[in-house]
């Protein structure tokens, strides 16, 4: 059994600042963005600019006598493929069929032309150099002709030049010529004519229609409706949005002489990062190093390479030098992932005692071209499933020509908690009782036969301490008012809330995430991973860990990550990277210092057992005698100690570790907005954020990522969508100006309350917080006005509309 | 972006001979907070940048003189100040609709770079006209792509304008509504003219938002208020935004007007309109509504209510017609020194 965190804790737990804050703050920090290296060359991408279109001709020949112009590369898989034949200017190449696919022999007979570009061994090759059985890669510009795109955006080739400047007088040299086809970017459009296809993927149309889910069965639930004290129905929505990665994607890549390929990725996987370029440019991925010291922000959007990153090195292997390629602010928003809309009507019925009697959703959204996953609206009725006795649910895929999405921070959740809590508020209002009730009544039960510090053991009971703490700390009590009938005037007073619950377990996967610990004779301790700080302060996680069980301060600990060659570690999704972390820290410090310990006891006449580590110094607690931290590790010589530890969600569930990481957490979001019922603008005044999440390491930074969710949720709530222009097709908005994020000026007050709950180990935090807040909010402005704005964001627009329809006078 | 080159000449007569007589080629560059947005879009692409940066003396100077008799003070703003220093200006007590304009443009960082000419010089941010890839008529194009697209944040009065963006600075309207007049040099010599002359709605490519000649420079404006003898000269800006931060105003609304001497009765009303037409837009009927009556919460109203007669919204901007009724019955009341009835 494992050792486990200390039961006394020095610095888990308190406030402890970010090791690299100064750094990052001062300028001193280099991000992806920021690496120049000697020679550097500038990447940028050729893209559709129609939302659907197949591509007519290309020609480069201008392009390339351009000043500065140094590649070109084209935007494709490039398999390898065996010389059969190169003679004169004709080269002839066979497949290599994947045996287990079972894949047939492809012959290809190519006329080698100055656009037909041979790499062997990842170098540019001449025709007369190879020989049979020769493996190479073989890019013909001209196979790009006929290829089909699919939003505005879709990349088409990537060229290198001296400088940016040049870079983009490259692009715009480059004739091509475009076959408009038939698009749809509305939702609406994809329901009234379902069967038209104009999209990729396997299904019929754009659309792949849902599958209807039951709880009970449809006599219960039709009694429900009838026979109940109240129903409420509505049709609620939330846009799709951006990640709005402060820092765009992209990598520098560089290539050397041996073969190997560095880049420094702004990514949140640098694994992944590495084996996604060995595998394109099949080289092992030890040759593969991916850096990625400090990062701008990924949300879910930044797991691989991506099209741009390929490009890069596909660029840097070509010119033999180092190619940058980050993408701009519209490539951004328009590329690079985003949150799927959702739209659901639905019904709910309920009784006066508040307890939910039935609930019915039939929902669709979209996720762009591709990405129908993301779309995950299983969860309805959010976090009541259990609580309600009977319900439906259905939801479609909607399919549009616009970028596809990704994983974004708690993928399906803040959906899922829009569509199901609106609906509670509004069956409440029409119940004519506090939503709270409502709430309280049906969450979700405690299983008596599940362990008592498990989530499933105790989440009635933790809700409710939630709902107890929240509803306190905002004053619930003494500022609730039924919907729209707080205190006249013209700006209206609202309070509302919602719940949400998340994961947060160690990561999963066959291979666990490592950490090194190494501890030398000088006294110095090194703390070595491959995982990347994200934004969530996981540099200073490593630190405060190593730091506990060694009896040393923060400062003390010199932590590396962000670099591929420090040993496995996942990518930070699914809040699992300070649950996985947290603990292979804390087994490879134990590991580390027991090696200490032996190493060393001898030398001591000590026997390792009887040695204990107090702040700043090791006691032999049989001998009472005890060494000063560096007068001890200076007995080891010539020699240092390391300790290795692993961590997974395999390992977390395993007997005895339930104490060290575990997942399922819950939270409470309560808002507190005016909205001015002349003008329709909403400002957020107050937002109280309880969120609990097993055994708190930093709660500084535990609160700095509650603070941020809810800043995310805000601009949710209130100001993001990607607008798209149904006859052209391109988003109106790829930008910062009208693609509308919240400044100083619109931030709440923030109240972040941490339940600690050491018992049940660590467990992440990165996407809970946010989940609830644009509920929370869409309620309160309800609260305010006594009628419901049903789609997210709440413009004035969107407000004013609603209570022309019959609201707050 | 398009190679150009540059001059940084010292006095504006040196600058006159450096400029066009046509649109196109050549570009004047203040604060650069717009131009050089649009030079990286390519959705401008000069041959010759000119930058006034290098002038010095009046062009980037505020002054304030009180002639005897006259009150509230004439005050002139070279065309090189910069916004952050309007928006702190002690001259300018007298002028809060100013203050409060130039305070609230954007953030900090514009505010710092960008001049009171760039704000009554700057092209519109119709999201259509930004985009190279779309060709409207503003670019050369056919048509209006907005007339039938996303135009939640255009224009309102749209009759005659098969052009329908907002005028985009909010510094005109005031100095409209404060009857202020530009100083403008050319090739000819020195002009002046009422700042309400120099806005027109553009039609086509080789028309800008402004009446001012390629070869001209806007040098200054000046404006008083002008009321008679011991009158309180009463102004106020109201902005409608859906951020408080760095957002663009819905509308704008500016009511000018003033009190004689222990009176109470507003007179000499102006009222000028932001973000609701390609042009600032002078709203005679609101000015009329409000003329010799007590500045109240009704007939306030009533004037907001003149202000939207003639608004022909477009598919997405019905909900702007209201902000607009409500932005010129605040600014009127707050005009008055009225208690903002709107603040919690």
């Amino acid at each position: 059994m494992a050792e486990g965190w200390p039961k006394k804790r020095r610095i888990l737990g308190t406030k402890v600042k970010r090791i690299d804050g100064p750094a990052k703050s001062t300028g001193f920090a280099k991000y992806s963005y920021d690496i120049n290296r000697k020679g550097m060359l500038q990447g940028a991408v050729l893209r559709s600019p129609y939302p659907h279109a197949k591509i007519k001709s290309l020609d480069t020949t201008a392009a390339r006598k351009t000043p500065g112009f140094k590649g070109l590369v084209i935007i494709a898989p490039m398999p390898l493929w065996l010389v059969v034949k190169a003679e004169g200017d004709t080269l002839e190449i066979k497949s290599i069929p994947n045996k287990k696919k079972k894949e047939k022999e492809i012959r290809r007979t190519v006329k080698v032309t100055p656009t037909v570009t041979i790499l062997r061994a990842n170098k540019i090759v001449k025709l007369a150099d190879l020989k049979v059985d020769d493996q190479v890669q073989v890019e013909v510009e001209q196979d790009v002709v006929g290829r089909e795109l699919f939003f505005v955006g879709d990349e088409i080739l990537a060229v290198a030049a001296d400088t940016e400047e040049h870079a983009k007088d490259v692009l715009r040299a480059i004739k091509i010529e475009y076959q408009e086809l038939a698009f749809v970017v509305s939702i609406e459009e994809v329901l009234k004519n379902p069967d038209k296809k104009t999209t990729p993927g396997p299904q019929p149309g754009n659309i792949t229609p849902g599958k209807e889910f039951f709880k009970g069965q449809a006599a219960d639930l039709e009694a429900a409706f009838k026979n109940s004290d109240a129903t409420a129905e509505g049709t609620y929505g939330v846009p799709v949005i951006s990640h709005q990665c402060l820092e765009t994607h992209g990598l520098v890549a560089e290539w050397d002489a041996e073969g190997g390929l560095t880049v420094w990725a702004s990514t949140q996987a640098t694994i992944n990062v590495m084996n996604g370029l060995a595998g394109r440019f099949n080289i092992p991925p030890t040759k593969v190093r991916c850096i990625t010291h400090y990062m701008g922000g990924g949300f879910g959007s930044k797991f691989a390479p991506y099209p741009e990153g390929f490009a890069a090195a596909d660029l840097a292997r070509r010119a033999g030098a180092a190619v940058k390629i980050m993408l701009d602010r519209e490539e951004e928003i328009t590329t690079a992932g985003n949150r799927p809309s959702a739209i659901g009507s639905v019904k709910i019925a309920g009784n006066k005692d508040g307890s939910i009697t039935g609930f019915s959703i039939d929902c669709h959204g979209t996720p762009g071209f591709t990405g129908g996953a993301t779309v995950n609206l299983g969860l309805l009725p959010y976090i009541y499933a259990d609580g309600i006795p009977t319900f439906k649910r259905i939801h479609t895929v909607a399919y549009t020509n616009a970028g596809g999405a990704r994983a974004m921070r708690a993928p399906g959740h803040p959906q899922n908690c829009v569509l199901t809590e609106f609906a509670v508020d509004d069956l409440a209002g029409k119940l004519g009782i506090d939503p709270l009730i409502v709430r309280r009544k049906n969450l979700p039960p405690n299983n008596p036969k599940a362990d008592k510090i498990s989530w499933a053991g105790r989440r009635n009971t933790v809700y409710n301490e939630q709902l107890d703490l929240a509803t306190k700390l905002a004053g619930w009590k003494e500022k609730w008012h039924p919907p729209g009938k707080g205190k006249a005037g013209t700006v209206k007073h609202g309070i509302g809330m919602a719940i949400h619950t998340w994961g947060g377990f160690a990561a999963g996967g066959a291979t666990p995430n490592e950490c090194h610990v190494i501890i030398n004779k000088d006294g110095s301790v090194t703390a070595e991973s491959s995982t990347q700080d994200l934004g969530t302060a996981q540099r200073t996680v490593t630190a405060i860990v190593t730091a506990e069980i060694l009896g040393l301060q923060v400062s003390d600990v010199v932590v590396k990550i962000g670099e591929s060659q420090y040993g496995y570690s996942t990518g930070s999704g699914g809040s699992t990277t300070c649950p996985a972390q947290a603990p292979a820290t804390l087994l490879a410090a134990q590991n580390a210092r027991n090696e200490l310990f032996k190493k060393v006891a001898p030398k001591l006449n000590a026997d390792p057992k009887d040695l204990v580590i107090e702040p700043g110094k090791v006691v032999d607690t049989k001998n009472k005698k005890e060494w000063a931290w560096k007068e001890f590790c200076a007995r080891l010589g010539m020699d240092e100690a390391k300790g290795k530890g692993e961590w997974s969600l395999a390992i977390s569930n395993e007997p005895g570790n339930e104490n060290i990481s575990s997942g399922q957490v819950g939270g409470v979001q309560i808002a507190e907005v005016l909205v001015d019922s002349e003008t329709g603008v909403v400002r957020a005044k107050h937002i109280v954020a309880v969120q609990d999440c097993g055994l708190v390491v930093n709660k500084l930074a535990c609160e700095s990522q509650v603070a941020g969710g809810v800043i995310m949720g805000l601009n949710y709530a209130l100001f993001e969508e990607n607008i798209l222009d149904k006859v052209t097709g391109r988003q109106v908005n790829p930008d910062m100006e009208f693609y509308k994020l919240g400044g100083l000026g619109d931030m709440p007050k923030i109240t972040v309350h941490m339940m600690d709950m050491p018992e049940r180990g660590v467990i992440g935090i990165g996407e809970p917080p946010t989940i609830s807040t644009a509920a929370a909010i869409g309620n309160a402005v309800f609260n305010a006005l006594g009628v419901r704005v049903p789609f997210l964001p709440l413009t004035p627009k969107r407000v004013l509309d609603a209570i022309a329809k019959g609201g707050a006078k | 972006m398009k190679n150009f080159t540059y001059h940084q000449p010292t006095t504006i007569a040196a600058t006159l001979p450096l400029l066009d007589a046509e649109w196109g080629k050549t570009e004047l560059l203040a604060g650069g907070t717009d131009l050089l947005d649009r030079q990286k879009d390519y959705v401008s692409q000069p041959e010759k940048v000119v930058s006034l940066t290098g002038i010095g003396g009046g062009f980037r100077e505020m002054s304030s003189v009180s002639p005897p008799g006259v009150f509230p003070p004439i005050i002139t703003i070279g065309a090189g100040v910069r916004l952050v220093d309007i928006a702190e200006s002690k001259l300018l007590a007298q002028y809060p609709a100013l203050v409060q304009a130039a305070g609230q443009i954007a953030g900090p960082q514009i505010r710092n770079m960008g001049t009171l000419g760039g704000s009554l010089c700057q092209r519109n941010r119709c999201w259509y006209f930004r985009d190279e890839h779309v060709n409207c008529l503003l670019k050369g194009g056919r048509k209006c792509f907005a007339q039938e697209g996303e135009n939640q944040f255009h224009a309102i009065f749209t009759q005659g304008h098969p052009c329908v963006i907002v005028h985009p600075s909010t510094l005109a309207p005031v100095l409209i509504a404060f009857g202020a007049s530009a100083e403008i040099a050319g090739p000819k010599g020195t002009r002046t003219t009422p700042v309400e002359k120099l806005y027109h709605a553009p039609v086509k490519e080789t028309q800008r938002e402004h009446t001012l000649a390629p070869n001209e420079v806007l040098v200054s404006v000046k404006f008083s208020g002008g009321g008679p003898q011991f009158a309180k000269f009463c102004n106020a800006s109201y902005e409608v935004k859906q951020k408080e931060t760095s957002d663009w105003p819905l509308v704008q609304a500016v009511v000018a007007f003033h009190f004689e001497k222990d009176s109470k009765i507003a007179k000499g009303v102006r009222v000028v309109l932001g973000h609701v037409a390609p042009t600032p837009l002078v709203s005679e009927a609101a000015a009329k509504s409000l003329e010799g009556k007590e500045v109240t919460e009704a007939n306030a109203g009533l004037a907001g209510e003149a202000a939207v007669e003639g608004a022909r919204p477009l598919s997405q901007n019905r909900y702007k017609v209201q902000l607009l009724k409500v932005a010129v019955k605040r600014a009127a009341l707050l005009a008055a020194g009225v208690k903002p009835y709107w603040e919690g």
